[in-house]
């Protein structure tokens, strides 16, 4: 099984290109058919359909794809290529075939393995954030996590890799004081607009779309003491429920989404993070806006990605746009106060990493440890059968209680050489002891057998996972179910 | 020791608190503005008896003229700051007031001759108007510098600086006093007012104190100078010059009434206005002397 991230964030990349991605994965039903497609193409192209697991993790500063592929990590030419692969579709897809386009090729960062472990704690745990320690990220990561178990997209691996992250992300801002200093978005939009107002407190501000971080800011500038806020939105259900949640705040005004544009003109502020996939205010718009308000400066903060504000308004004089990428920027150069958290915290995501690669190496064993078992268990039954006659019913727990006692010590030290590396190719060992014949893809084909008989089993298994993660119902359970089970096992006897 | 030694003091006093504000690790400000204001004392005593010796008539030497200029510039610079909290105006504007004292300072020292017997208050506003006038403009062509370069940096969207670690400490002390000086001067960058709206603000207070001043002392120029050559039908460079710099500001003045023109275009023609008012002072004291009543 090999863990895949592949995808772009704001560093990597320009908020063109980000856009064009986000436009094809901005809904729910994009993004389900975008991960049918990539399947389907990997399918076209490697003949064989390997992608186990998958998900998407879609923000305004970054898209990413994990993936998960059964494949074996001694073939690591093969699975490179794998890599590769899941890229050059992914681009495919989104761009057309634009492959040779050597910009777009580095604009997309793949990980692999312990990298994509390490790189996916990071984003989770908001140090790969545009601004280091924001608290939003976590929740889009729940976000996409959910939706992925919506779609019977995550498995084993998955599901264990977004609640360790989670876990790693919680430990993070317990322990370290990355979330402490007030950088944001909604600082540094505030502090932009000290730059351009005297006294923010005359001022009115008009909430565009009810995105998270719009939301966000718009409390930040009311914190700051606006004297009054106007909020629009499509749905104006939407705006309402907004309104509700600000209710320590009496200066609130719902609006008409079609009659914005007359608040363009008393507005000094405009916050804008709709879920439009064009320019909702325009450059022809706005010129006589700024006649009508007599050349008063207004200051407009696109936060939506893909844009809703035409970047050449920016030209008007007396007007004053950012995007969310001209405010990261600013904030990177203002941000080495954090640098030191974050190095502190990236121990604790290493700590994390590992722990979590050592988990998913143990999976290793667990083809070995099922044949050995089930040979075991084979033998047992069928001497035991010569020698016993009469068909007791406890024969089986007889033979199973039998291969625990015999096979305990050695399955924990084949899982333990896994894991520690300690030289003892004890895997090996066994398969040649045993002569055990591990064929991975034939097991699949195995699988569809035994699916019927684990069925039990899986249940069990989502009560491990948390009830609420739904096992793959793919190729790729068999080995999910048998470690289940194993684990169930552990932890019948610890209790 | 002549007079003019005096107009040395201050120069060095000013220049002075550049070094303490570059030097200084703590609270530099204070110091600074400190020997400011302290300087400004010793600048007003100087200007009174300057003043005094000439008996308050304001038939003075052009060397006193420019350090009197300079005198209003400062007292200008001062009621400003103290009024809009806006630190920054005294570091940005003192340099072009040590230029004018240098000048004064190295100026040929002209005398001026009343040619006619004019009615003497009317002389005394005529300069004080005047000059109160140019220091208005002077200061709004200052806040219009800082202006575009403020709004340039929100437009291109470079060095916004949006954290304050003026106030962090240094955690290295031999770190030589170029990182002192830069230290320093970002803290400004940071300082409370420094914003377009209040830059624009002061630009326009500037210009609607400022241009009744120019016009009230252009007004009483053009009744002296008739009354000086008998005539006033008789049209003078120094009064083309001075109608043209007025007109500017007329325009500005109209175009922030009427049309609420604001911004980098406004602070385009304050700059441009300043340029004018340079001239007409070289004209006038310089190119054509005669024409002002001088000799």
């Amino acid at each position: 099984m090999e863990i895949i991230i592949t995808g772009l964030n704001h560093k990597s990349s320009d908020i063109f290109h980000r856009e064009e991605v986000s436009k094809k994965i901005l809904t729910k039903e994009l993004r389900g058919e975008f991960i049918f497609n990539i399947k389907r193409l990997f399918f076209e192209e490697t003949g064989k359909q390997l992608i186990q697991e998958s998900a998407i993790i879609s923000t305004c500063n970054r898209a990413e794809f994990i993936f998960v592929v059964s494949g074996n990590s001694s073939g690591g030419s093969k699975n490179n290529d794998y890599v590769l692969v899941i890229k050059n579709i992914i681009i495919k897809y989104l761009f057309g075939d634009n492959l040779a386009n050597e910009e777009l090729q580095n604009m997309f960062y793949t990980y692999k393995n312990f990298e994509a472990i390490l790189h996916f704690f990071k984003v989770a745990s908001s140090l790969d954030s545009m601004i280091i320690g924001e608290p939003q990220i976590l929740g889009q990561i729940k976000e996409s996590y959910n939706e992925a178990c919506e779609f019977k997209n995550t498995g084993l691996i998955l599901n264990k890799l977004f609640h360790k992250s989670f876990y790693c992300a919680k430990r993070v801002r317990t322990e370290t004081k990355i979330a402490a200093a007030p950088v944001s978005v909604s600082y540094a939009a505030v502090e932009l607009a000290k730059k351009i107002f005297n006294d923010i407190s005359n001022k009115k501000v008009l909430l565009l779309g009810t995105g998270e971080m719009g939301k966000i800011a718009a409390k930040h500038f009311i914190k700051q003491g606006v004297s009054e806020i106007f909020i629009t939105n499509r749905t104006r259900e939407k705006a309402v429920r907004l309104a509700e949640e600000l209710d320590g705040y009496d200066s609130k005004t719902i609006i008409d989404f079609n009659e914005y544009y007359k608040i363009l003109t008393v507005a000094d502020i405009v916050l804008c993070s709709t879920g439009a996939d064009s320019y909702i205010i325009k450059y022809e718009d706005i010129q006589p806006i700024i006649k009508m308000r007599k050349q008063r400066p207004i200051f407009l903060i696109d936060i939506s990605v893909p844009r809703n504000i035409d970047p050449e308004i920016n030209k008007i004089s007396n007007v004053y746009l950012f995007d969310i990428d001209d405010i990261g920027k600013i904030i990177e150069n203002n941000l080495d106060v954090r640098q030191q958290e974050a190095d502190f915290a990236e121990k604790i995501i290493n700590e994390e990493a590992e722990d979590f690669m050592n988990w998913k190496n143990s999976l290793n064993a667990v083809p070995i440890i099922v044949n050995l078992r089930n040979k075991v268990n084979g033998i047992l039954s069928a001497e035991l059968c010569k020698y016993i006659n009469n068909k007791d019913e406890n024969i089986e727990a007889i033979v199973n209680s039998i291969t625990n006692k015999i096979l305990h010590e050695p399955i924990t030290k084949i899982k333990r050489a896994e894991v520690d590396f300690n030289g003892l190719n004890l895997m090996e060992a066994a398969k040649i002891l045993f002569d055990l014949e591990i064929n991975l893809n034939g097991m699949s084909q195995e699988n569809k057998d035994v699916e019927k008989e684990t069925t039990k089993v899986k249940n069990a298994g989502d009560a491990i996972t948390g009830g609420n993660a739904p096992n793959n119902v793919n190729d790729g359970c068999y080995y999910n179910n048998k470690i289940v089970q194993l684990n169930n096992n552990k932890n019948n006897k610890a209790k | 020791m002549i007079f003019k030694d005096y107009y040395f003091i201050p120069i060095i006093l000013f220049s002075l608190s550049y070094a303490v504000l570059y030097i200084k690790k703590n609270n530099p400000y204070n110091s600074f503005i400190f020997l400011i204001y302290f300087t400004f004392i010793i600048q007003s005593l100087i200007v009174i008896a300057g003043l005094n010796k000439y008996h308050f008539t304001m038939i003075i030497p052009i060397d006193l003229m420019i350090f009197f200029n300079s005198w209003i510039l400062m007292l200008i610079v001062i009621l400003f700051e103290l009024l809009y909290k806006a630190k920054y105006i005294v570091i940005y504007a003192t340099p072009i007031v040590i230029a004018a004292l240098l000048i004064s300072y190295f100026a040929p020292s002209m005398d001026i001759n009343a040619i006619l017997k004019v009615d003497s208050w009317l002389l005394i506003a005529h300069i004080v108007l005047i000059l109160t006038g140019d220091s208005l403009f002077t200061l709004a062509f200052i806040l219009s510098l800082i202006y575009i370069l403020q709004e340039r940096k929100l437009k291109l969207k470079k060095n916004l600086k949006i954290i304050n670690d003026g106030n962090k400490n240094s955690s290295g002390k031999n770190e030589g006093r170029l990182f002192n000086f830069r230290r320093n001067f970002n803290y400004f960058n940071l300082g409370k007012g420094y914003n377009l709206e209040l830059l624009d603000n002061m630009n326009y207070q500037c210009l609607k104190l400022g241009f009744p001043a120019l016009t009230a002392g252009i007004v009483i120029g053009i009744y002296l100078s008739s009354a000086l050559f008998k005539s006033v039908s008789s049209v003078k460079p120094i009064e083309i010059i001075s109608l043209i710099t007025w007109l500017i500001y007329a325009i500005l003045l109209h175009e922030r009434v009427a049309k609420g023109l604001r911004g980098n275009k406004a602070a385009m023609l304050s700059i441009a206005g300043f340029i004018m008012i340079i001239l007409t002072v070289g004209f006038s004291l310089y190119l054509f002397p005669e024409f002002h009543g001088l000799k």
